[in-house]
């Protein structure tokens, strides 16, 4: 039996490190019981990540089991669903601010289109936003949802989210436990990049791994937005971090790998940018 | 020459027009008539959310079949809201410099590399 502690899991680079240091510690490992405990905090949207560590070390045929969750943590982890598909009881969250996790196979995208309508478009506790900037909200998470769908080769895409009404934050999650971005852009183009510089490749509109087909816009549109919005985007691929929000872009290496791929986004609720374009912007020839 | 109007709404059954696959029924059907010679509208009436992939299968790959101006004199869009027109220009724009240059992404390699 092996027994391993996160504590204090927010978005930092640290936390993410714990989550790939889980996996590492444990991938190896066949037919035993993995101890986790959690400890301080768990931000709820991570739910997305652990749940993609937990199945691949799960496909080992181990047995996890959670040895102690500290009360808050519990609590919002029940509401979310996360912890009734490891045996607990599902909560209904009473102040509606979590965003359900959910696992979903790439092939999936009607279901998806079903969870983003009821978790976040149709959600009456929303926080108010112009009907413009939720469906920003919604197209990114889309277009990520889609990348996810289109290249990472994963069996499954997990997301979670939250709401933080007194921050005025949406954090919304998704990985997969696929391919990664190195290793996707390396075998496209028979070359060696890092991870961070994949990722930075990526980010740049235009850039696409398809072949035959353009594309690389979908990554270019989440920064922009994320950019007028003030909100935040974290990518943690392979063994590379990368963080864009009001200071700019921040990259860093991981001690191992991440098994696949997590997009962590934040946006503000409470931007009061019009994202409308009148008919004075629109040009009549869209071709 | 009759247009023929192609409702993007009802071929993809859903006002959320966001996978590749769905974008790829519309291309087909846009290809098909476009050999023949004909007038396409494409309507977007009742469509809420596209994205770019969408967009890439169904429009942006045309570029790789047909000449920009056969697609410029034969293809329309209506009922297309002012940011999904410019989403859509977006697509076709990239879509134009990727068919020009296809090697463009490999030079785009050694950029980055070549930057640290």
């Amino acid at each position: 039996m092996s027994k391993f502690n996160l504590i204090n899991i927010d978005t930092s680079f640290e936390s993410y490190q714990q989550l790939i240091n889980l996996y590492h510690e444990n991938k190896d490992r066949q037919f035993e019981t993995i101890e986790i405990s959690f400890q301080q905090w768990f931000a709820a949207n991570l739910s997305s990540a652990l749940g993609g560590v937990l199945d691949k070390l799960l496909e080992n045929l181990n047995t996890i089991r959670f040895s102690y969750i500290s009360p808050d943590i519990r609590a919002i982890m029940q509401k979310n669903d996360f912890l009734s598909h490891f045996g607990y009881q599902k909560v209904n969250d009473i102040y509606n601010t979590t965003i359900r996790y959910q696992k979903l196979k790439p092939s999936d995208g009607r279901f998806f289109h079903r969870y983003v309508l009821k978790e976040l478009l149709e959600r009456p506790e929303l926080p108010a936003m112009s009907s413009a900037l939720k469906k920003k909200i919604a197209e990114s998470i889309y277009e990520i949802f889609i990348n996810a769908q289109l290249h990472s080769e994963s069996n499954f895409i997990y997301m979670c989210g939250q709401f933080f009404p007194a921050k005025h934050t949406i954090e919304f999650t998704i990985t997969d436990t696929g391919i990664g971005f190195r290793n996707r852009v390396n075998s496209r183009f028979e070359r060696d990049l890092s991870s961070v510089q994949a990722i930075k490749w990526a980010m740049i509109d235009g850039h696409s791994t398809k072949q035959g087909i353009s594309g690389g816009i979908g990554l270019a549109i989440l920064t922009e937005f994320v950019s007028i919005n003030k909100g935040k985007i974290q990518i943690i691929s392979d063994d590379g971090f990368y963080q864009l929000d009001t200071d700019g872009v921040q990259t860093r290496l991981f001690s191992g790998s991440f098994p696949g791929t997590i997009i962590n986004m934040e946006f503000k609720t409470d931007d009061t940018t019009s994202y409308l374009l009148t008919s004075e912007t629109e040009s009549d020839e869209p071709f | 020459m009759q247009e023929i109007i192609i409702s993007v709404f009802n071929i993809v059954g859903s006002s959320f027009c966001v996978d590749a696959d769905d974008g790829q029924k519309v291309y087909n059907l846009i290809k098909k008539a476009l050999y023949e010679g004909k007038k396409i509208k494409l309507s977007f009436q009742n469509v809420e959310i596209l994205t770019s992939a969408f967009l890439n299968t169904a429009i942006g790959q045309l570029y790789r079949d047909f000449s920009e101006g056969k697609i410029k004199g034969s293809l329309s869009v209506e009922n297309m809201l002012p940011e999904d027109k410019a989403l859509l220009k977006r697509v076709t724009a990239t879509a134009k410099l990727y068919y020009q240059d296809p090697e463009r992404m490999q030079t785009s390699i050694n950029d980055i590399l070549g930057e640290e």
